[in-house]
C-alpha cells in the first residue's frame, strides 16, 4: 500500500505575545495509507484538530514536512493548495459550515461548478445520487435555515464527496449530532471508505472511533499511542467489544 | 464604564468611526460657515444700506428733461417722497477708457458713467463704508472693474473722447450699493466736481439722468411710480425699484451659501449612510450581544444607550470641532462679500446663528440612530441568541439557483446573485453611486447648456451668427439707418433682421398703466423657440416673455388680449405665444413691426445676422465695431457669456469640484463598504476557501457584484440628472424667466467620459479592496 500522507517532524507554534510561544504540535510523524480509515482521539486542547488542519494544508505548519501523494504541500502556493482542496480533498466540519445563501443542493454543487471544466448535467446527476445515498434528496431545494443538524451534516458530506476526493478529513463531524444521526453518518462514512476513499476523523466519541481501523491518541501535541484494528465489518464484528477494547487502551494511555 | 464602552466600540470599528466623525465635522464646518456667511450678509447689507442710503425708485432717462417739473411733482407727493435728487451721468464708451499697457475697457457689456457724489442720498462709499470724497485728478473705480482688470490704487486711467483727454489716478475703490453687482449692467466711476465740470464742458460723454426718489418709511413705491408715469414726466429708460439692488447685491453670496448648505446636507446623508453601514455590518454580532444583555435582564433603554452613546459622543465632538473650525473656514467663502459689501464682520449674530448647524446635525444623527435601534425592541432574548436573526428561517422561495446560470462563470454569477440576495446592504452603495453620478453630471449639463449657442433661446433671442446692439447715444437712430443700408449691400451677410425695442405704456392686471419694453421687428428670420404658441406675425399680435405672462406680470395666457398705448391711442393686441427670457428682469414682449415705434422712448436697436459661408466672422465683427461707435458687436456665444457674467466660469469650477467630490466620496464609501462586507463575510469566505476556491476567485465574486451596482448606479444617476435635474433647474430658474430649460446633453461626456472616470476610480478601489487576506490560518476563522 502507498501512503497518501507522510508527515515528518511537524511542529506548529503560535505566538502568545511577550515573546512566548505555544507549541500545539510537537515532532509529529505520521503516515496514512491510501484507503485507510483513521481516527484521532485525545483530551481537549491536545492538538487533534490542529493536526488535521496542518496535514491537510488548510493551515501552514511551522516546521517539518508534509507530503500528499508524494508532493510536499508545506511549500505550495495558495493556488496549488486550493486546487488540492478542490480536487483531492474533502472536509467535513463540526459546525457544518455551509454557505448561507445557497440551497442544500447548490451547496453540494458549488465546489464542482467552480471547476472550469465542469459538465453541469453530469455534476447534477452526481449530486442527486449522493443526496439519495445520504437520504436527503427530498430536502435538496431547501435553504440551510430549513434543514436539521443531521440533514445539514449530510449535505456537508455530499459536498466533500462531489469532486471524488482521495481523502476526506472530518473535524468532529458528529460532535453536534444526536446518537441516531451519529450512527447514520458513520455508516455513510464507512460506506465511502469501503469504496476506496481514505477517511481521517477527529473525535471524542469511542463509538465513532470503534468504526475506524486505526486510532491515534494525542496528548499535548504529541501522538503518544496508536491502536491498529481490522476494518470494521458490520456482519462479523461485535461493535461493543471493539468499543470496550478502545476504552481499555485509552485508559492504559492515561485518558 | 460609560466611556470604556464607547472607547471599545470606537476601537472595534475604528475606520468607520473616524469616517463618520470626519463627515460630521466637515458637514458642520460647511453648514456653520454658510449660516455664518448669511448672518454676515444680513448684517453687512443693512450696514451698507444705512451708509449708502440707496434710492427707492430710480427713473433712467436720456434726452431732454425739465428739473422744475420734477420738483413740482416732488412737492405734490411730499407725503410719500422724502427726498429727490437727479444724478447726471456722463456715459463714456469702454473703448475710450485706457489703462495699463494699451488696454481699454472695450468689449465690456457694462455701461460706464462718470459722476460726482450725490448731496442727499444714494452715496457711493469707499471700502471702509465712508462716503467717497475724491480729490481733483483722482478717480474712484467700481470694485467690479478693479477685480476684472486688476486695477490698483495709484494706477492711472486715461479718458480719450473726442477732444477730451485726461489722466486720472485711482485713489479709491467705489462700493456702490445700487450698481455693485455684475448683474446690474451699469457702473459708476466717481470723480471730483471740477474734473466733472470740465468733462461736461468738453462734451466728453453722452448724458443720462438718474431721477432718484427716496421715500418716507410708509411711502408706496408703486403709487409714486404710477403717479410719475401718469404725470408724463421723463422716463424713457428702465424704472428700477430699490429692492432689486438689495436682491442683486445678495444674490451671488446667497447662491454660494445655498450651494454650500446643499453640499453639507449631502455630507450628513453620507455620514448617516456610514452609520447605517456599520449597523448592518455588525448587526449579527451585535444582536447576539444584545441577546446576552437582554437575557441578563438589562432594560432595553440601557442597551440602546450603550449603542447610542458612541454616536452621541462622535456627533457632539465633531459638532463642536466643526463649529469652531467654521469660523476659520468662513474666510474662504466671504472674500466676495468683504470686497463688495463690508470689511467689518464684527457682529455677534453669527455666533448664535451658526450654532444651529452643530445642534441640528447632532439631533439628526441621534434620531437616525434611534430609528435603527428600534429593532432592539422587536427581538426577544431567545431570538437574538438563536442563529441568524437577519436571515430568519421563513419559508422564503429560493431563487437564482446555481444551475440556472448557463452563460457566465459560477463565481461571477455568485457575485451578481449576492446583490439580489442582499439588496438591502448593496442599496446603500447603489444610492451613493447615483448621488455621485448626479453630482458630476448635473453641473456638467448646466455648464454645457449655458455654454452652448442654444442658450440664446432662454435669453429671448433666436439663433444667429452675430448680433449688433445700438444703445444709448443721440446718434443711434442715424447709425441704425446707416447700418441697415450697409448690411443690405454687404454680400458677406447672408441674411439679417432688425429689431427696435421701445417702452410703451401697457395696462396691467389691475387696470393701471405700466411701462413695458416691447421689441418690434420681423421674427421669422431668426426664429425663437416658443414655450407655447408662436411668434407675432401680423398686426394686432404680441408675444410675452414667461415672467411677463405670469402672475407677477400681466397675468395673460395665449389667446388673451393686452392693451397698449401707442402714439396716444389704445391698441388691443392678442397674445400669440410665450417665450423664455432671462434678460431685463425677465419681463419683455415682442410685437410685429406694424405696431409702430414709440419714438419718444426708443431704448435700443438690435440687428441679428448670419454670415455667408466662408466669411471670417471675427473680421466682420471687427469691421462693424470700428465703423459704428455706438455699436456693440458680439457673436451670440460671446453675448451669452458676457451677460451671464462669470457664472459660466463659476459653473466650470463647480463641474471640476463636483467631479473631485464625487470621486472622493465614491472611492471612500466603496472602500469602506467593501472592508465591512469582507469582514462581515469572513466566515463565508473561509468556507469557500476550505472547499477549494482561491482568494482570487472569491475576489472576483465581490468585484462582479460591486461593479454591477456601480454600472447600474451610474446609468440611473445619468438618467436622474438628465430628467429630474432638468426639472429641478427649470423650477429654480423659472423665477428668472425661463420655465423650461432643456439640457444640452453632450453624449460622449455624460455617457462616456464621466461614467468612465467614475468606473476607473471605483473599479480600482474595488480591485484593491476585494483582495482577500490569505495570511491567517484558515482553521482560525472556521473554528471561531
Amino acid at each position: 500500500m502507498t501512503n497518501i500522507i507522510e508527515a515528518r517532524s511537524v511542529y506548529k507554534k503560535v505566538a502568545l505575545g511577550n515573546e512566548n510561544e505555544l507549541h500545539i504540535l510537537r515532532d509529529v510523524n505520521l503516515d496514512i495509507e491510501e484507503g485507510e480509515f483513521v481516527s484521532v482521539m485525545g483530551p481537549s486542547g491536545s492538538g487533534k484538530s490542529t493536526l488535521l488542519y496542518n496535514i491537510s494544508g488548510m493551515d501552514r505548519i511551522s516546521s517539518g514536512s508534509v507530503k500528499f501523494k508524494g508532493r510536499e504541500i508545506s511549500s505550495m502556493k495558495e493556488e496549488e493548495l486550493a486546487e488540492l482542496r478542490l480536487k483531492n480533498m474533502g472536509f467535513i466540519f463540526q459546525d457544518i459550515n455551509l454557505l448561507k445563501n445557497l440551497s442544500l443542493i447548490d451547496n453540494v454543487l458549488f465546489p464542482a461548478l467552480v471547476s472550469k471544466d465542469a459538465d453541469k448535467n453530469a455534476v447534477y446527476e452526481k449530486a442527486k445520487k449522493l443526496m439519495e445515498m445520504t437520504g436527503i434528496e427530498k430536502v435538496a431545494d431547501h435553504t440551510i435555515t430549513q434543514g436539521s443538524g443531521g440533514q445539514l451534516q449530510r449535505v456537508g458530506i455530499c459536498r466533500a464527496l462531489i469532486n471524488n476526493p482521495d481523502i476526506i478529513f472530518g473535524d468532529e463531524p458528529t460532535g453536534a449530532l444526536d446518537s441516531k444521526s451519529t450512527e447514520e453518518i458513520m455508516t455513510i462514512l464507512a460506506e465511502i471508505n469501503k469504496k476506496g476513499t481514505t477517511v481521517m476523523l477527529v473525535t471524542h466519541d469511542v463509538k465513532v472511533a470503534a468504526k475506524t481501523e486505526r486510532i491515534l491518541f494525542m496528548v499535548d501535541g504529541i501522538i503518544v499511542a496508536q491502536k491498529k484494528m481490522s476494518k470494521y465489518n458490520e456482519q462479523h464484528d461485535n461493535i461493543k467489544k471493539r468499543e470496550e477494547s478502545i476504552m481499555k487502551w485509552l485508559v492504559e494511555n492515561g485518558f | 464604564m460609560f466611556l470604556k464602552i464607547v472607547k471599545n466600540d470606537f476601537l472595534r470599528n475604528k475606520i468607520v468611526s473616524i469616517t463618520v466623525f470626519v463627515f460630521i465635522t466637515m458637514s458642520v464646518i460647511l453648514a456653520a460657515s454658510a449660516i455664518n456667511n448669511i448672518a454676515n450678509l444680513i448684517q453687512s447689507m443693512s450696514a451698507l444700506q444705512e451708509r449708502a442710503v440707496p434710492a427707492d425708485i430710480t427713473m433712467m432717462h436720456a434726452g431732454e428733461y425739465d428739473q422744475a417739473e420734477i420738483d413740482q411733482f416732488t412737492e405734490q407727493y411730499r407725503d410719500y417722497i422724502a427726498m429727490q435728487e437727479t444724478m447726471v451721468l456722463q456715459n463714456i464708451d469702454g473703448s475710450n477708457i485706457h489703462f495699463g499697457q494699451n488696454q481699454t475697457l472695450a468689449g465690456t457689456i457694462q455701461d460706464i458713467s462718470f459722476i460726482v457724489q450725490n448731496q442727499k442720498f444714494d452715496f457711493i462709499l469707499d471700502l471702509d463704508n465712508e462716503k467717497l470724497d475724491v480729490k481733483e485728478g483722482f478717480v474712484a473705480v467700481p470694485i467690479y472693474f478693479m477685480e476684472q482688470h486688476d486695477l490698483k490704487i495709484g494706477d492711472t486711467i486715461k479718458l480719450k473722447s473726442g477732444r477730451y483727454e485726461r489722466e486720472f489716478v485711482i485713489s479709491d475703490y467705489a462700493r456702490d450699493f445700487e450698481m455693485n453687482s455684475s448683474l446690474t449692467s451699469s457702473k459708476r466711476f466717481v470723480i471730483n466736481q471740477n474734473d466733472y465740470d470740465e468733462m461736461l464742458e468738453m462734451r466728453a460723454g453722452e448724458l443720462e439722468y438718474l431721477i432718484e426718489f427716496k421715500l418716507d418709511e410708509n411711502g408706496d413705491a408703486a403709487a409714486v411710480q404710477t403717479a410719475y408715469n401718469e404725470a408724463g414726466l421723463p422716463a424713457n429708460g428702465p424704472i428700477i425699484e430699490g429692492k432689486i439692488f438689495t436682491l442683486f447685491n445678495a444674490m451671488s453670496d446667497m447662491a454660494v451659501a445655498i450651494v454650500i448648505i446643499f453640499i453639507s446636507s449631502l455630507l450628513i446623508v453620507i455620514a448617516t449612510l456610514c452609520i447605517r453601514l456599520t449597523f448592518l455590518a455588525t448587526i449579527d454580532e451585535d444582536i447576539r450581544e444584545i441577546g446576552i444583555m437582554k437575557a441578563m435582564g438589562i432594560p432595553k433603554k440601557d442597551i440602546k444607550k450603550v449603542y447610542l452613546n458612541k454616536y452621541r459622543v462622535i456627533s457632539a465632538a465633531a459638532g463642536l470641532i466643526g463649529y469652531l473650525m467654521s469660523f476659520a473656514a468662513v474666510n474662504l467663502l466671504n472674500s466676495n462679500m468683504r470686497l463688495y459689501l463690508s470689511s467689518d464682520f464684527s457682529g455677534s449674530l453669527k455666533y448664535v446663528l451658526s450654532l444651529i448647524a452643530p445642534l441640528l446635525v447632532y439631533f439628526m444623527i441621534v434620531m437616525y440612530c434611534q430609528k435603527i435601534l428600534k429593532r432592539i425592541d422587536k427581538i426577544s432574548a431567545v431570538e437574538a441568541l438563536r442563529r441568524d436573526f437577519t436571515e430568519p428561517g421563513k419559508s422564503r422561495k429560493y431563487s437564482f439557483s446555481l444551475l440556472k446560470n448557463k452563460f457566465i462563470s459560477t463565481n461571477i454569477y455568485i457575485g451578481l446573485r449576492d446583490v439580489g440576495k442582499r439588496y438591502k446592504l448593496y442599496r446603500l452603495l447603489f444610492v451613493i453611486f447615483i448621488v455621485c453620478t448626479f453630482i458630476v453630471i448635473l453641473p456638467l449639463n448646466i455648464f454645457n447648456t449655458m455654454n452652448s449657442p442654444e442658450f440664446s433661446t432662454y435669453m429671448g433671442i433666436g439663433k444667429s451668427d452675430m448680433r449688433i446692439d445700438l444703445r444709448r447715444t443721440d446718434r443711434i437712430t442715424e447709425d441704425f439707418k446707416k447700418l441697415q443700408e450697409e448690411l443690405k449691400n454687404d454680400n458677406d451677410v447672408e441674411k439679417f433682421a432688425t429689431y427696435i425695442t421701445s417702452s410703451y405704456p401697457v395696462q396691467n392686471a389691475e387696470g393701471s398703466w405700466d411701462y413695458l419694453n416691447i421689441e418690434t421687428g420681423d421674427f421669422s428670420e431668426f426664429p425663437l423657440k416658443y414655450l407655447e404658441g408662436r411668434a407675432p406675425e401680423r398686426e394686432g399680435e404680441i408675444s410675452l416673455s414667461f415672467a411677463n405672462a405670469g402672475k407677477d406680470g400681466l397675468n395673460k395666457k395665449v389667446g388673451e388680449e393686452v392693451t397698449v398705448r401707442v402714439g396716444g391711442e389704445e391698441q388691443t393686441l392678442s397674445v400669440t405665444g410665450i417665450y423664455q427670457d432671462i434678460t431685463n428682469g425677465g419681463k419683455t414682449a415682442k410685437a410685429n413691426t406694424s405696431l409702430g415705434v414709440n419714438k419718444e422712448a426708443i431704448l435700443w436697436y438690435i440687428v441679428s445676422m448670419d454670415m455667408a459661408p466662408g466669411v471670417d466672422k471675427r473680421m466682420k465683427m471687427d469691421y462693424y465695431q470700428s465703423t459704428y461707435d455706438s455699436a456693440q458687436v458680439n457673436d451670440i456665444k460671446e453675448y451669452t457669456y458676457q451677460t451671464l457674467g462669470n457664472l459660466i466660469e463659476q459653473m466650470s469650477t463647480v463641474v471640476i469640484g463636483g467631479i473631485a467630490i464625487a470621486l472622493i466620496i465614491a472611492v471612500l464609501i466603496t472602500s469602506l463598504f467593501l472592508r465591512m462586507l469582507l469582514s462581515k463575510d469572513m466566515s463565508q469566505i473561509a468556507i469557500m476557501r476550505s472547499v477549494g476556491l482561491t482568494s482570487k476567485q472569491i475576489s472576483h465574486q465581490y468585484m462582479a457584484g460591486t461593479m454591477m451596482v456601480l454600472v447600474v448606479g451610474i446609468i440611473l444617476g445619468v438618467l436622474v440628472s438628465n430628467y429630474l435635474g432638468e426639472f429641478l433647474v427649470s423650477t429654480a430658474i423659472s423665477y428668472m424667466g425661463a420655465a423650461k430649460i432643456e439640457f444640452v446633453d453632450i453624449i460622449w461626456q455624460t455617457w462616456l467620459l464621466c461614467p468612465l472616470a467614475l468606473m476607473i476610480a471605483v473599479g480600482l478601489t474595488i480591485f484593491e479592496c476585494c483582495k482577500v487576506a490569505e495570511k491567517d490560518d484558515l482553521s482560525v476563522v472556521l473554528r471561531s
